[in-house]
């Protein structure tokens, strides 16, 4: 026990102290967090008036980033898999790394479950025993299950792997292999399950069909290793840590793959929705040219559309696919296309029109922009602590005393 | 994490308000789920409530707790021949169940929604729509045009009178289904179908997450986006525990078949409102009673019939 | 750093305590207290039951706070009654309604309401066959009729099959008629209504056409409403469009969702033409 709080409070000291880009990086997210924790404050006085959602569209930007997020959760198994399924070399030396990022990716989760319910301060009601739990019936209550199954598995795996190599022993593979094989299932399971949660729905037609898992898991594998690139690249230009050119060439060809079929799975939906043009496809109608004079979300699918197009040509040619500068730009693009098409792309029009057929539209208010910016910048402020942390560990800079270097074990 | 801050939130509470009052709502905040309440339990609550009601709106206040009468099956049948889309059934339903009502938009719910359908023609001006002849591809003529009976409705009508010439009229509110979406998905269980036919909600336990919203075919659920804005004045203060009693910020309410008014044995508000007598209700395991009535007698469908969510609110026509 | 990591801690808690803290504040009561009360006494609230003109009720309190019925401040009709019995008598008997315990059928009786009804069966026909009863049977325009129905200068009942005596008593003028030449009371229309309308009676008395209000089970108490309640007879045929039942002015529609500042794109079509 003595050891894990020193662990603890080493981690804590090296993760505190740096330079002046790294106090201004969190600064900044220091300031948008108190944004969501304000914004967080009028939703618990005020009601949920505050933002733009109405009981005809009743899931808005918060549920949009919820979905969006889990994905990049699950893209982490885009370095586990490699690294300890294929033993991928340079990508075993960053899984620590990825299992950060889920970890920061769960809590931003959570942190926008706590945006969208109605009333936070019940949600204890959802804890098993206390509470009531509904399983097996509500798909909610698995997606709970699941999520919080992934953090505890990612913060295990993640921290003890950290704590092998900051105390110079050696990984007890007999209870750490069972734990990445069943996280790398998991992470797949997690995302299934947010698909299953809307996909599950006859009332929404838009989103009731076998699709929305394959969907999302490929939507996932792009958007998360995408993010997981830039998180690399700046690893690489701001740490000691030196990350293996082979491990961002693999997550690139991943991300080529999953945008080249998500891009596929819309084709195949646009075609199968507006050959028949039911009235089931008005959702879809919707987002791409506007229904009955409502258009506000055409020119976001149009621009998520070429976004994820152009950064699938990049993607494909393998000249610019391997140029660091160029690949960036690639990256943030499919991020802010998928962002798009699986976020507001995909969960507003899903309530446009209700199910007995009213039309309205949505719009967010500042406070609900507010409370997702803060709440991305509490994750990127998590993602920071942890990764630094994680980075110290790995290059040796962190040490229990007394104990051989990093480097020499494992 | 939750509980504590609940707990501390509570406890400051109590420090802040008026004791009794602050003292109710801890013991509510910490309460069980309705059904899993002890009989003792669901009389303290409802005195909990009674008291908290009274003080609050400066009346007498009754939170009734029958439970679901023996033998019965509520049913429902809304003959849409009939329906004239006057709305007196939505302001009825609002001056006997305790909505939120206000000027600022999501302030104001009204359970019953009324569908205007307008009859479209056939022209012939639209004969040659769509693609010319010959190409095999048989689109155009009339189908671009609204004819017949036009599926897309409108809600925001306001017609100097009704029924408007060319129009039908359809109202839609909960339809109480026999194997109901919204129970399916709700986390906690808050959602369910009493014994005798109404799906009601504990709003005490609901946490707002809107699955249920979602989940149900007829946009049936409204959500309580904010303190309910109810004047004194305008508040029932008969209310049942799972019907009409005024809910909170943040929780999911909708139609109950006026539980305060059927467990008791009156037909609810909508019903009785009705100018064109539309409007029926009854013990579907009556075979006298007007529904069984309809049933046996006249052309009988359910919305979305085929998402197998078994209605108990017919629609009918003769 | 343990000092760090427990303030850092503490003030994490802090931060999320203090939104449960300030939600569980309940919103400010609406609607501040009135004034003082009513200075004068406050016009009566009237509102009509079904036909406007024909179901006129003045609202009251039954009890402090209950009221006998809500009006719509939009169109003027009742919304809800406190007491549906309020104000009603024995339905008397029909038939085919014997299953009824007795006491159970009720309805509000139509001869209160109007006013000179004692009079139409003394004042001017005073219990004879006039003689000036016109052989063509067509109604003989009388100042002092068309006065109190105006409507019946031009009888929309039967396209110009029926009239005045077919339903009204020769003599006892108060009274409605049956084949039998037999009276039938103001109050149970349905009796001779149902002579030419069976289908709609047997629907009526089977609780599927009109109006009860009241108990819902089968053998509850409900007040009936009458076929004249809802159906003007001397002019069912206006807005021949609505089966009897004149146009009346709507309730107000819902409210604008957030994001919509108007409902005009509900008059466009949503299929593509």
């Amino acid at each position: 026990m003595e050891k894990i709080i020193n662990f603890s409070a080493d981690y804590a000291r090296y993760v505190i102290k740096g330079g002046t880009k790294f106090y201004t990086w969190i600064g900044f997210l220091g300031l948008l967090a108190m944004g969501a924790l304000y914004a967080f404050y009028l939703q618990n006085t005020e009601g949920l008036i505050v933002t733009g959602m109405t009981s005809q569209i009743h899931d808005g930007l918060y549920f949009a980033n919820l979905v969006f997020l889990v994905g990049v959760a699950a893209g982490a198994v885009t370095i586990v898999f490699p690294a300890y399924v294929y033993h991928h070399k340079a990508m075993h030396e960053v899984t620590v790394l990825g299992e950060m990022l889920a970890i920061s990716a769960v809590i931003m989760v959570m942190l926008f479950v706590f945006a969208h319910m109605g009333r936070p301060d019940r949600l204890w009601h959802m804890v098993p025993l206390i509470g009531i739990f509904n399983l097996p019936g509500s798909m909610l209550a698995w997606d709970v299950l699941a999520l919080t199954g992934y953090l505890v598995l990612n913060f295990i795996c993640g921290f003890y792997y950290l704590y092998t190599k900051y105390s110079g022993t050696k990984v007890n593979n007999s209870y750490f292999m069972p734990l990445v094989y069943i996280s790398i299932v998991w992470a797949l399971s997690i995302h299934t399950v947010t698909a299953f949660l809307i996909s599950t729905m006859p009332s929404r037609p838009m989103w009731h069909h076998s699709m929305m898992p394959i969907r999302f898991i490929a939507t996932a594998f792009a958007a998360g290793p995408c993010l997981i690139i830039l998180a690399f690249m700046v690893i690489r230009n701001n740490t000691k840590m030196w990350i293996q050119d082979s491990a961002i060439n693999l997550l690139a060809t991943i991300v080529t793959w999953c945008l080249g079929l998500a891009l596929f799975l819309t084709m195949s939906e646009i075609v199968v929705e507006l050959y028949a043009r039911t009235e089931h496809a008005n959702g879809l109608y919707y987002l791409m040219f506007g229904l009955n004079g409502l258009t506000s979300l055409v020119p976001w699918f149009w621009s998520s559309l070429v976004f994820m197009l152009v950064a699938f040509v990049m993607f494909l040619i393998p000249s610019v696919r391997s140029n660091y500068k160029l690949l960036p730009i690639a990256c943030v693009l499919a991020f802010a296309g998928i962002w798009i098409e699986k976020g507001m792309g995909l969960i507003v029009p899903g309530f446009i029109p209700t199910p007995i057929g009213e039309v309205t539209e949505y719009y967010p208010t500042i406070i609900e922009v507010v409370m997702s910016l803060g709440n991305w910048a509490i994750g990127f402020l998590i993602l920071t602590v942890l990764l630094k942390g994680a980075i110290g560990i790995l290059v040796g800079d962190i040490k229990m005393p007394g104990s051989a270097a990093a480097g020499a074990s494992q | 994490m939750l509980s504590a801050s609940s707990l501390m939130g509570a406890a400051a509470l109590m420090t802040q308000t008026d004791e009794p009052k602050a003292t109710t709502e801890w013991a509510e905040h910490f309460q069980k789920n309705y059904r899993l309440m002890t009989d003792e339990e669901k009389a303290e609550s409802r005195d909990r409530l009674e008291r908290r009601y009274s003080a609050q709106y400066g009346k007498q206040v009754t939170v009734d707790t029958t439970p679901a009468l023996p033998g019965v099956l509520m049913g429902y049948a809304l003959n849409i021949r009939k329906c004239i889309g006057c709305r007196r059934c939505v302001k009825a339903c609002v001056a006997e169940n305790n909505q939120s009502r206000g000027e600022e938009p999501g302030q104001r719910i009204e359970w019953i929604q009324v569908l205007k359908m307008e009859r479209g023609e056939f022209s012939p001006d639209k004969m040659e729509h769509g693609y010319p002849e010959g190409l095999g591809i048989q689109v155009g003529g009339n189908a671009y045009a609204p004819a017949g009976q036009v599926l897309e409705g409108q809600y925001h009508y306001e017609p100097e009178a009704v029924p408007e010439k060319d129009s039908t009229y359809m109202p839609i509110a909960c339809m109480q289904c026999e194997k109901p979406p919204c129970v399916k998905v709700c986390p906690v269980r808050t959602t369910y179908r009493e014994a005798d036919g109404p799906v009601v909600i504990d709003y005490n336990w609901c946490i707002g997450c809107r699955m249920c919203m979602g989940a149900c075919p007829y946009w049936a659920r409204r959500i309580n986006l904010t303190t309910p804005i109810l004047p004194k004045e305008e508040m029932n203060p008969v209310t049942h525990y799972l019907g009409n009693r005024p809910r909170m910020r943040g929780v999911v309410e909708k139609c109950h078949w006026c539980l305060q008014r059927t467990r008791q044995g009156r037909y609810p508000a909508c019903v009785e409102v009705c100018p064109v007598g539309a409007r029926k209700f009854g013990n579907l395991l009556d075979p006298q009673s007007e529904v069984s009535l309809i049933l046996a007698r006249k052309n009988v469908f359910r919305l979305k019939a085929e998402l197998n969510t078994f209605p108990k609110f017919f629609y009918f026509y003769d | 750093m343990k000092k760090l990591t427990l303030s850092a801690m503490l003030l994490t808690l802090l931060c999320s305590v203090l939104p449960a803290v300030f939600a569980q504040e309940p919103a400010a009561a609406p609607a501040p207290a009135d004034a003082a009360s009513a200075p004068a006494q406050p016009p009566d609230i009237i509102c009509f039951e079904s036909r406007k003109g024909a179901s006129e009720v003045t609202k009251r309190d039954l009890k402090p706070g209950w009221p006998n019925v809500k009006c719509s401040s939009k169109t003027g009709a009742v919304l809800w009654w406190g007491d549906p019995f309020d104000g009603t008598v024995s339905m008397g008997d029909m038939p085919l309604l014997g299953h009824i315990p007795k006491g159970n059928a009720v309805v509000k009786p139509r001869s209160e309401k109007l006013a000179i009804l004692p009079l139409c069966g003394v004042a001017c026909h005073n219990g004879l066959v006039p003689p000036t009863l016109p052989k063509t049977k067509k109604p003989v325009p009388i100042p002092t009729m068309e006065g109190l129905v105006p409507e019946l200068k031009n009888l929309q009942h039967g396209r110009e099959r029926i009239w005045c005596l077919d339903c009204h008593h020769t003599n006892q003028r108060n009274k409605l008629v049956d084949n039998f030449g037999d009276p039938v009371s103001i109050d149970q229309p349905q009796l001779l209504c149902g002579k030419c309308h069976g289908d709609k009676l047997r629907d009526w008395r089977d609780g599927i056409h009109g109006k009860r209000i009241g108990e819902w089970v089968s053998t509850g108490k409900k007040r009936w409403f009458t076929c004249t309640e809802c159906h003007n007879p001397h002019n069912v045929q206006d807005g021949a469009r609505n089966r009897g039942f004149i146009q009346i002015a709507p309730e107000s529609p819902p409210q604008l969702p957030k994001g919509m500042k108007d409902a005009k794109h509900e008059l466009e079509h949503a299929v593509a033409h």
